[in-house]
């Protein structure tokens, strides 16, 4: 086993001594236990760290990768199966290394920052045991070398999720959001699940490695129609997970956790993990399987990022900021832009971690307050919390110099060139929706900086009923009992909660990731993370035709006439470098269409960064407009528009349309099933009650008269027998000597008349 | 007339049958249990006469042996009857056979 596997392994599991550590013995410890969590972490950290440096650093090998696997559950020949071992494992490669080091940064800075916001807190110890095993499981995903270790982990975070959604479940709010969250999720496992199963069915192993060479060699028995159900179904799980349009319902509401775990579990890990899935199966899936993963990403980018521009709940916008973000993410893999889209998946943990936890100080120092109607002039009383949270909505926003430029730049640009290659048309729709919602990404951000930050202190104006209910709110969370009188005092927040924030916010600047700041491609993560070979699609087979140039290839749907097609084996620039005179030590790409699209993206670079810059400045300039010299009203706007502003306001009505379709749907047909049951189920059940009552009756009757008149019969026949033969017992010895010499006669008779005939 | 003159077997089983008759009748009709023992008597000794004139005319020596132990037989049969008798006379003051019936059902 190689030393960094052990080490993996470690870091895997200590976060679930922590947990195990917390739940049973929290109440014995000192402080509950926080120490324990924390030091836990900083070790699990500590290992990371060291196998970053590692595999990173010093190795720096675009295709390192080590695993190491051992046999789980084997339970031999399954009938109707064939045979069926599972196998756990852990692999270890650039993206591991790389999302194990943010996954326990990220939370031993969330485990440290909880140690403030959550002081006081009645739960405190469970709180950071719940951390615990939400750690360990995220780590799980992280390392899985195969779907069915995937799956379980995937199913454990979930299982975390809802423990911290509903971690103050005493309000109702939080106990329904925990649910909702968790049924979107399950709707988006079961279709995950279909989809291992489609390929179990065919290699008879959950290996990634394993089924992707089975794959690459053409082994899948059924259509290529079965492999893009396959691949959409999978991708269901992350649509559940990562809050893709149509199951992105539930993230807003997961607001009602606790900040530090709305920053750790609902923006920076477990959301990214159904990208970080996508990215694992990105090789299997096919074209047309990438094209709906593409749209539903860049629609879940776009109405995402309208539906925050009007939300008042500091944390809302955030969450809705996560959902666009994450479509960006998923539209980044359904374009090709393979590293862009997990590069982006690293800057925004730790830009959209630092503003979660900016926004929890903020809450923390407002004493429970979340309206940003009710904020304002927050700069000077906070200026830690000011210049992280600044830094942080720059990266957000996709400000130059920050790191969120250069990722969203990156999958903005394959996004172009992903349109460029498939043709144009209804593809260009893609990369518009990436740039409008980059506009409106921008615009929301400055409104809420400004609402939060600038301007006068509106926490008087807050209606006095709803300042009653925050009090109500406030004190049910048990934090400071006793700080009523200070709800107009705001301070910056303690040590513990700001360090975090500094060491979030450093991480936001371009310099961490690459030399240049306007161009990721040239830093080490893009270098690290390359786009892996297809193994799908007629690229394979006809790598030798088209090679020789004489067969389009056609990927299905999209039929492509007199494009100029490249060999099929190019290095990243291979032929277009030489005109574009930027050539770059690249890697091999088995497939034209990923060459293709890489190559276009490259192409766009420049374009998409023009266009995405002047979105951002438009958008900026829009907040400025509206929120600081107010030239336009934006109450005065809401109303000219009104349609548009509930439209927005209300979430583009999702919850409604789901409350009327699915939940009244499955009302009736609870109804419906609930009639079945009484009408059709009890009927049966009461006839055949019934038919068993009169057959007993049946039973009865005959066993009275048949079976009982048979035993009185016999009876009756004995004793009339009985009272006749009694008559011959006499009791005088004379009589019974007369018989005998009668019977003795008799015989002699019988016996001599047979005799003589 | 040979048959009248000479006395064979058929003698001995006429003597014999006549014998037993005479013993059941006393069995089944006297009243006084010893009589009816003395009918039994004559039954046995029909059997014994049966016996020894089977064993004369057929030669060999297990009819004797029979009718010897038949007498033994007898001796302690009367013995242990006319026992019987004495405890019946002093249960039921009475040897009436034909009135002794309680055993009746």
């Amino acid at each position: 086993m190689h030393s960094l596997i052990q080490l993996s392994i470690v870091v895997l599991l200590l976060p679930l001594l922590s947990f195990v550590i917390l739940i049973f013995f929290n109440r014995r410890l000192p402080r509950r236990g926080d120490f324990i969590g924390v030091g836990i972490l900083g070790t699990a950290f500590g290992i990371s760290a060291y196998i970053f440096w590692s595999v990173i650093v010093q190795t720096y090998d675009p295709a390192f990768r080590v695993a190491w696997d051992f046999t789980w559950i084997d339970l031999g020949n399954v009938p109707g199966v064939g045979p069926l071992e599972i196998r756990m494992g852990v692999v270890i490669d650039n993206l591991t290394s790389i999302m194990l080091a943010m996954v326990t940064l990220i939370s031993l800075l969330v485990h440290l920052y909880s140690t403030g916001y959550m002081a006081g807190d009645k739960n405190y110890g469970r709180y950071f045991a719940f951390l615990g095993i939400f750690t360990f499981s995220m780590l799980g995903i992280v390392l899985s070398d195969n779907f069915f270790s995937i799956y379980i982990f995937w199913e454990l975070v979930g299982l975390s999720s809802y423990l911290l959604i509903g971690f103050f479940f005493e309000k109702d709010s939080a106990a329904d959001a925990q649910k909702k969250a968790f049924l979107a999720n399950r709707v988006g496992d079961i279709g995950m699940w279909l989809g291992i199963l489609i390929l179990y069915s065919q290699f008879h192993t959950f290996s990634f490695e394993q089924i992707y060479a089975n794959l690459a060699a053409g082994k899948f028995a059924l259509s290529n129609g079965w492999l893009t159900a396959a691949g959409i179904l999978l991708f269901m799980g992350c649509v559940g997970k990562s809050a893709q349009f149509p199951l992105h319902i539930w993230l807003p509401d997961a607001m009602e956790g606790p900040t530090p775990v709305s920053a750790l579990i609902h923006a920076a890990t477990m959301v990214a993990a159904g990208v970080y899935f996508v990215a694992r199966i990105f090789v299997m899936l096919t074209p047309d399987a990438l094209h709906v993963i593409a749209f539903i990403g860049a629609s879940t980018a776009f109405m995402a990022a309208t539906i925050a521009i009007t939300q008042n709940d500091i944390k809302r916008v955030l969450a809705y900021s996560t959902v666009s973000q994450l479509g960006y993410m998923v539209l980044g893999l359904g374009v090709g832009a393979y590293s862009a889209s997990l590069f982006h998946l690293v800057t925004h943990a730790f830009f959209k971690a630092c503003l979660f936890l900016g926004s929890g100080a903020i809450i923390h120092a407002m004493h429970h307050e979340q309206d940003m109607r009710w904020m304002g002039a927050l700069r000077k009383k906070m200026p830690w919390t000011f210049a992280t949270f600044t830094l942080a909505t720059l990266a957000l926003a996709g400000l130059p110099l920050t790191s969120g430029f250069m990722s969203k730049d990156a999958i903005l640009a394959g996004a172009i060139g992903f349109a460029e290659v498939e043709g144009g048309g209804i593809y260009y729709l893609i990369p518009v929706l990436g740039f409008f919602s980059a506009m409106l990404t921008a615009f929301y951000m400055g409104r809420q900086i400004w609402l939060v930050f600038f301007g006068e202190s509106r926490t008087h104006l807050k209606p006095a009923d709803n300042h009653h209910q925050a009090h109500h709110a406030h004190d049910s969370h048990a934090t400071h009992g006793d700080a009523h009188h200070g709800a107009h005092e705001v301070h910056e927040v303690s040590w513990n909660m700001r360090a975090p924030l500094v060491i979030l916010a450093a991480l936001s600047v371009f310099a961490v990731y690459s030399p240049d700041p306007l161009d990721g491609a040239k830093g080490w993560f893009m270098k690290m993370i390359p786009t892996p070979a297809t193994v799908v699609g007629e690229a394979n087979p006809q790598i030798g035709a088209l090679a020789a140039g004489s067969v389009a290839p056609q990927h299905a749907g999209v039929v492509r006439t007199t494009e100029v097609v490249p060999p099929p084996v190019v290095t990243e620039h291979a032929a277009p470098a030489a005109a574009h005179g930027e050539a770059k030590g690249g890697h091999v790409y088995s497939d034209p269409r990923q060459a293709e699209i890489v190559h276009a993206g490259h192409a766009a670079h420049y374009t998409a960064i023009y266009i995405s810059s002047i979105m951002v400045v438009l958008g900026i300039c829009m907040a400025f407009v509206v929120y600081v010299f107010k030239i336009i009203d934006p109450e005065k706007t809401a109303n000219a528009i009104r349609p548009l502003y509930l439209f927005s306001l209300n979430k583009w009505y999702w919850d409604e349309i789901y409350e009327a379709t699915f939940i009244k749907g499955s009302m009736v047909l609870a109804r419906m099933l609930s009639w079945f049951d009484t009408n059709i189920v009890d009927g049966i059940v009461n006839g055949v009650a019934t038919l068993v009552r009169k057959f007993a009756f049946a039973n009865d009757s005959f066993d009275r008269h048949v079976v009982d008149g048979m035993v009185n019969f016999t009876a009756f026949t004995v004793n009339t027998t009985g009272a006749v033969l009694r008559k011959l017992q006499t009791g005088k010895v004379q009589t019974y000597v007369v018989m005998l010499m009668l019977v003795l006669f008799g015989y002699f008779v019988f016996y001599f008349t047979r005799l003589i005939y | 007339m040979e048959q009248l003159t000479t006395i064979g077997l058929n003698h001995y089983l006429t003597i014999s049958a006549i014998l037993l008759g005479l013993g059941l009748f006393a069995v089944m009709t006297r009243k006084n249990a010893i009589v009816v023992l003395m009918g039994v008597e004559l039954i046995l000794n029909a059997a014994n006469i049966n016996f020894l004139a089977f064993s004369k005319y057929n030669g060999g020596m297990e009819g004797v042996m029979f009718a010897l132990f038949i007498i033994v037989i007898a001796a302690a049969e009367a013995a242990i009857a006319l026992a019987i008798v004495i405890n019946i006379f002093k249960i039921f003051k009475s040897v009436d056979v034909s009135s002794i019936d309680s055993m009746k059902e």
